[in-house]
């Protein structure tokens, strides 16, 4: 078993920083999720813990061993590739022990890790099977096998679900956290799938240009993002954001907005005065077609359904932006919402983040003031 | 102003709407007409019956006839006896076979050292003058045949061929390469690979170039050895267009002219002389336009059945695939 840590990594591709000095420990033995959309260097910066990429600046330490130099088959990894590989013209379980053979096993040992692994990925009917048959998400499963019977100390997986089809990924994805509940390996996880992260993640290390801006596990990296971009990225639709002000002084300050009919006071150590931004998840904001006791009158703009039952409301308000804004509402409430006209909306404050004017988040505590 | 600028205007956007409006019926009769697929294909149809069908429709009916150009006497129709009389030549079945030969020998040794190059150059992505080294490696086979013969001719010569100077440095001896029975066939064979190695370096090159980059990186991290990697992974992937070089070269090989024309003539005695240069001589010197019709007939046959057993060999191994 090792920690993966990576020290001032930084790889560039022309004028284009894809890492951008990473200094960051991949915990032993827990699954963390590389987070981020497309582009932000996370394949990047797992290709070259693989060694499939060589860095520009910066190490790479599996434990205590630099590996910054080595070949991707000396680094005793395991990698599974967005397109699922398999090698062509055998079945599955000859497919499984190929790389075994080459480990110097006894017949015995090999048997016996292929069987171990085919029971795992829940393979055992398509084991006889040549491998040329089966669909994409099977095929996937026989190469997280292969990788899981060589038992490497750390596992790499590059948006594994990505080209399966819709019916295969749930079964994949349940299969994959199974897996990764049992083994205990290192497992470094690229998705730019929140739900997959969510799902399958001990830790989410979110990345942005190149950099992590946050490592956390998935329930307090949704709750509480350090900064708007993670507040804006995690969720469908993401946190929703309004321009407000913050005056007064160290500890006590006060939040002007026109979204709280009362005085809000804010405990802080920041100590700042200034323009400030409020974050909310949509689905925390309460709208209802009676007053609310910490509600503002609100435009109901449309209401549509969503997956899951719930409906998308567009609102708008005072002290809102002028395109509106969306709010999550549960089916009970949503029903009982008029198609159009005048609603209530109430930000609750404690499911408030205040962020600064460069976007990080401001440790603070809201109530209302009186 | 405005006024007389308004009908100037108009008719000029009418004029568009109005030739769509004409256009439109026969571009969808067109279109909608089981014949348009004819009608596409009808030029290259054309050219192709005129210069294919035709020509092979000739030869097959000449192929029946005795027929002499010089002769003084009209061709005679003899049916089958031109092809009984292939089939009891032991000279035609000697030719046949010396080209069986010659076409496994030189696209076999093009085909090995062009995988064993082109899988060397595949790896030195970043070596410094690569592009030129391709470069000079592949000009063999863009160079016409009547210069590589006579270049060939020049460097195996007897007397002042450089080849003779290094066989005479390195083991004291001079050989006449083109003009002794025992060389001449395998100097053939040797400038041949030569010519087309570069042609199977690209097909390697091509090959190598449609393997995935993620299967190629997974067997590097699986640790699979590198003839497990060919056999598993390049293999597979590649063969395809292996198949084609191979395929390709077959046929050429087996209708080589020029090469053995120009350097040895066919000689010494029959030792280089293959069907296509006996295709040539039988027409063209002898002016036996029957018996050579005859052999090109076997000729193509030959050749057809090459391109077949290629092709089924891919389709079957494709289809077993499928099926397991």
């Amino acid at each position: 078993m090792a920690e993966i840590r990576v020290e001032q990594l930084t790889k560039t591709f022309g004028q284009l920083r894809a890492v951008d000095d990473i200094t960051f420990t991949f915990e032993n033995g827990q699954v963390t999720c590389l987070l981020g959309p497309s582009g932000c260097g996370k394949t990047t910066l797992m290709r070259i813990i693989a060694g499939l990429e060589k860095q520009t600046a910066g190490r790479v330490l599996f434990g205590d061993r630099d590996v910054s130099r080595l070949s991707p088959s000396k680094r005793d990894i395991g990698m599974v590739f967005q397109y699922p590989v398999v090698y062509r013209g055998m079945s599955v379980a000859r497919n499984i022990e190929l790389p075994l053979q080459s480990m110097k096993l006894s017949k015995a040992e090999r048997t016996r890790r292929v069987d171990e692994a085919i029971a795992l990925m829940g393979l055992s009917a398509a084991a006889g099977q040549d491998v040329g048959t089966l669909d994409n998400g099977t095929r996937q499963k026989v190469s997280v096998a292969r990788e899981v019977a060589r038992q490497p100390e750390i596992i790499l997986f590059d948006e594994p679900i990505t080209n399966v089809d819709a019916a295969s990924k749930l079964q994949l994805k349940r299969s994959l956290k199974e897996l990764t509940r049992t083994l205990q390996q290192t497992i470094v996880y690229v998705t730019h799938d929140q739900t997959e992260a969510m799902t399958l993640a001990d830790q989410i290390a979110l990345m942005q240009d190149g950099k992590i801006v946050q490592c956390a596990p998935p329930r307090e990296l949704y709750n509480h993002p350090d900064d708007r971009f993670g507040g804006w990225f995690l969720g469908n639709p993401g946190m929703v954001f309004f321009d407000a002000a913050l005056a007064g002084a160290d500890g006590h300050a006060r939040l002007d907005s026109p979204l709280f009919p009362m005085p809000v006071a804010v405990e802080t150590n920041a100590g700042r005065a200034g323009d400030v931004t409020i974050g909310i998840r949509p689905e925390h904001i309460r709208v209802a077609a009676e007053p609310l006791p910490g509600g503002v009158p609100a435009e109901l703009l449309r209401k549509t359904i969503q997956i899951g039952g719930q409906y998308l409301v567009a609102l708008k308000a005072e002290g809102a932006p002028e395109s509106g804004f969306k709010a999550k509402v549960a089916p009970y409430h949503g029903e009982r919402l008029p198609s159009a006209g005048l609603v209530h909306v109430e930000l609750p404050l404690d499911q408030v983040t205040l962020f600064d004017e460069r976007g990080s988040r401001i440790a603070a505590t809201l109530r209302p003031r009186g | 102003m405005a006024q007389t600028t308004y009908p100037a205007e108009a008719p000029a956007s009418a004029t568009p709407s109005a030739q769509t409006k004409r256009r439109l019926p026969l571009a969808r009769a067109l279109d909608e007409s089981r014949f348009f697929p004819t009608i596409l294909l009808g030029p290259i149809l054309v050219f192709f019956i005129v210069w294919n069908v035709v020509p092979l429709l000739w030869l097959l009916g000449v192929s029946f006839y005795r027929y002499k150009v010089t002769a003084a006497r009209p061709p005679q129709f003899v049916g089958f006896q031109n092809f009984l009389d292939i089939w009891k030549s032991t000279e035609i079945w000697g030719l046949l076979g010396r080209t069986l030969s010659f076409m496994v020998l030189t696209v076999g040794g093009a085909t090995i050292l062009g995988m064993v190059l082109g899988f060397l150059f595949w790896g030195s992505g970043r070596m410094p003058g690569r592009r030129l080294a391709l470069t000079l490696l592949f000009t063999p086979m863009v160079l016409p045949p009547v210069a590589v013969g006579t270049f060939f001719r020049l460097i195996y010569d007897p007397i002042f061929g450089i080849a003779n100077f290094f066989t005479e440095k390195l083991i004291g001896q001079r050989f006449d390469f083109l003009g002794s029975k025992d060389l001449a066939f395998g100097a053939t064979i040797a400038v041949d690979v030569w010519m087309w190695t570069p042609f199977m370096i690209l097909m390697t090159l091509a090959a190598l170039g449609s393997v995935p980059k993620a299967e190629l990186e997974a067997a590097e991290i699986d640790r699979l050895p590198w003839l497990k990697r060919i056999r598993y992974i390049i293999l597979p992937n590649g063969k395809f267009i292996l198949m084609l070089g191979i395929l390709l070269r077959t046929i050429d090989s087996f209708k080589t002219t020029d090469l053995p024309y120009l350097m040895t003539n066919g000689g010494p005695g029959n030792k280089t002389e293959f069907v296509g240069l006996s295709l040539y001589r039988t027409g063209f010197e002898a002016f036996q336009m029957g018996d050579a019709s005859s052999l090109a007939i076997i000729t193509l046959l030959i050749a057809i059945a090459f391109a077949s057993i290629y092709l089924y060999v891919l389709s079957y191994r494709e289809t077993r695939a499928q099926l397991q």
